[in-house]
């Protein structure tokens, strides 16, 4: 007779349900993005890496460990300047003008911003893996014991995201930006700026990556690639759950992350990553628009 | 008439040819052509750049020396390094490679520290004939393919899971927990580890591995199903990263350093290492292959004060390895008396060399198995016994001939 062992299984799921609410947070900047501006940034991960590295340098070099939930919030400042900059020097032109498949172009030029952003980390900070000390001494969230840093990104995740939705649905800016997503011509006619709304929403959407960055600084590393994750899970988790839905993204990360915490341990843990796109594979095949479809409204 | 104004001006001609050819600085530009000599190393992730970092330092130093100390090769010419990233994968180390053998010409190649790279490179030196050195790669296939090209100063699979398994069985140790990424060097030495526990007849000795992507971030559940297992201790079979990773996680959910855990190459060696960890680094074991009190060579004395000069800390295994390959190119290329590929990879083949730990002399041989074109240093198992501890203060755990101390658990 099989015993189960029950406080190890809740342990397997206590930590993919952690690690899948992380991912959600990794995945909400690019869903979010997309959701207003129907382009996908692929430099997300990219984003992720700069808000850890903005992280590092504010609290060993400037405020401390101790205020490292300010070091989260100027990165998120930091790498949202830089993505306000980015869409308007980069992407933003692309939208104005009479320009043919220009979300095909504006894709790519997040392709390409990637690959900069990998090289100048490489340049800048040189080739060593950095990580700054953890946020919080080790505790444990029910039967799993977890580093006090997962469990910051825990909360801190859980806070992020309420105010994000607090804010798409409470406030002005909010509502624009549900309005843009659901018809960007009608919003034109009420007299918003769609472009501007546009570099908004992208500042934002890099914004949150880099909270995710800055929080899991000092569980994950930090190094020039170390965005891949970031950028791995986060499309993995747009497409489970829809493009452009934010409850997709939440239900998604979630689903992702105890599909493989249970995967790696009962199957096999060389292939935790393929349990994700597998089960990708079964939902595109059966719902092909993700578990939470977003419906535009076309005028 | 015409005839002795002819002679004359092809006189002239053969005289000024004759100083021409005698001019001391025409002489010396010939003297001076470099010989090139090509560095591929991981310099960026996903590989180990930190790994590949102290290997071109090295070899820098070994050029320095050479250029310097040596007067250069084949009277007078300077070595120049011709430095390529292959950033831990296979096809950009391919790729680097065919540009410096076509490119750039060199005559060597060596650096290598990613067994997956340095297995696909040993194909493309024997294709060109140009030798190729792996410098911190482990995996025993590099060798065991016997390619005439091939040379290794680093230890193989066989060697490192023997070393480990004969501590374990030292301890009483029973059961043994792996985690390996899934990599030539990982999996190899997974394999290795089982083989060697077969070879030696420990039939009471139980291996629990979990064979990993080292692109995965969290191995959390896998380290808690191995936890669940009771190990007696765990082997922490990554590189770059991933290693960290482990370490961390294992720390975070109480396996270690509870358990005992060993490294299976010398990254706690590195100065990132507690910058990295702090005292969740504390009783960390690993296989070192350098221990300050082991004693360097003229060369590796050389080496020391200068590479402590200039970076601010001692230098490691990898940094002297990368030195060490470039002193014993050039001994070689000397007695070749010849910068041809094939001339250097009879040389190497047929003399022996002085390398850069105390008595230490390299001899390429035409041996079975791995060992073909392989020198090992010897190894230990050394142990950190408290946070930000310096390599040369770490206690020897093994071989006994070595040992400082005994196990510290917390």
């Amino acid at each position: 007779m099989v015993t189960i062992d029950w406080t190890l299984l809740s342990q397997y799921i206590i930590s993919g349900v952690v690690i899948g609410l992380i991912y959600s947070l990794m995945a909400m900047g690019i869903t979010f993005i997309y959701g207003i501006m129907r382009i996908i940034n692929w430099s997300m991960g990219e984003f992720y890496m700069i808000g850890g590295y903005l992280q590092y340098i504010i609290i060993t070099h400037f405020l401390g460990v101790e205020n490292w939930y300010l070091g989260v919030l100027l990165s998120m400042v930091g790498v949202f300047l830089l993505g306000m900059v980015v869409q308007g020097l980069l992407i933003k032109p692309m939208f104005q003008g009479s320009v043919e498949r220009r979300t095909e172009y504006a894709t790519i030029v997040t392709i390409s911003l990637g690959v900069l952003f990998t090289n100048v980390a490489v340049i800048g900070a040189g080739p060593f893996i950095y990580s700054p000390p953890g946020y919080y001494h080790g505790t444990r969230i029910l039967t799993l014991p977890v580093s006090g840093t997962r469990f910051v990104a825990f909360i801190g995740t859980i806070v992020l995201l309420s105010l994000f939705y607090l804010f798409l649905k409470k406030t002005w800016w909010g509502r624009a930006f549900q309005g843009a997503a659901q018809n960007r011509m009608g919003i034109q006619t009420a007299g918003i700026d769609v472009f501007r709304l546009d570099q908004i929403a992208f500042g934002i959407g890099v914004a949150l990556a880099a909270a995710a960055g800055a929080l899991l600084a000092p569980e994950f590393y930090l190094h020039p690639r170390c965005g891949s994750i970031a950028t791995m899970k986060g499309f993995e988790i747009i497409v489970i759950g829809g493009l452009g839905s934010i409850p997709g993204v939440l239900c998604a990360g979630l689903l992702l992350g105890l599909i493989e915490s249970l995967g790696a341990v009962f199957l096999n843990p060389s292939f935790r990553d393929v349990y994700g796109f597998l089960f990708l594979l079964a939902i595109l095949a059966i719902k092909p628009t993700g578990l939470f479809e977003e419906r535009e409204r076309v005028a | 008439m015409k005839s002795k104004t002819g002679s004359i001006v092809i006189l002239l001609i053969a005289v000024f040819l004759l100083v021409w050819a005698h001019n001391p600085l025409t002489s010396q530009a010939a003297a001076k052509q470099p010989v090139k000599i090509g560095v591929i190393s991981p310099l960026s992730p996903p590989g180990d750049p930190a790994a590949g970092q102290l290997i071109t330092r090295g070899a820098k130093f070994g050029a320095k020396f050479v250029n310097e100390e040596m007067g250069g090769v084949l009277g007078g010419r300077p070595i120049k390094l011709v430095i390529e990233d292959d950033s831990g994968t296979p096809e950009k180390g391919v790729a680097a490679f065919r540009k410096l053998a076509t490119k750039d010409k060199v005559i060597a190649v060596m650096g290598q520290y990613h067994s997956s790279v340095c297995t696909a490179l040993v194909d493309v030196g024997a294709e060109y004939g140009i030798p190729t050195f792996s410098t911190g790669a482990s995996a025993s296939i590099i060798t065991k393919k016997h390619q005439v090209t091939t040379f290794k100063t680093h230890v193989i699979d066989y060697d490192r899971a023997s070393t480990w398994t004969d501590f374990i069985a030292s301890q009483g140790w029973k059961r043994i927990a792996i985690m390996a990424e899934n990599t030539d060097y990982g999996v190899g030495l997974y394999e290795a580890t089982k083989q060697i526990k077969g070879e030696r007849g420990l039939k009471d000795v139980e291996i629990n591995g979990m064979v990993f992507d080292r692109k995965v971030a969290d191995l959390t559940p896998q380290l808690l199903k191995l936890k669940a297992w009771k190990p007696d201790i765990l082997l922490n079979i990554g590189v770059g990263d991933p290693t960290y990773r482990i370490t961390k996680q294992a720390y975070d959910i109480g396996l270690f350093p509870q358990v005992p855990m060993m490294g299976a190459h010398d990254w706690p060696a590195r100065p990132e290492f507690w910058k990295n960890l702090g005292k969740m680094g504390e009783y960390m074991m690993f296989i070192n292959y350098y221990h300050p009190k082991m004693g360097l060579s003229r060369l590796g004395e050389w080496l020391k004060p200068r590479f402590e000069k200039e970076y601010g800390e001692i230098p490691t295994y990898m940094a002297y390895n990368g030195f060490g390959q470039i002193a014993l190119l050039a001994q070689a290329i000397n007695l070749a008396q010849s910068d041809a590929p094939k001339d250097l990879t009879k040389s190497l083949e047929d003399w022996v060399y002085v390398f850069w730990a105390k008595g230490d002399v390299v001899d390429f041989e035409r041996s079975a198995g791995a060992q073909w074109h392989n020198h090992t240093s010897p190894l230990q198992i050394v142990q950190y016994t408290k946070a930000n501890q310096p390599i040369e203060e770490s206690t020897i755990l093994w071989p006994p001939i070595m040992k400082t101390g005994e196990i510290a658990s917390p």
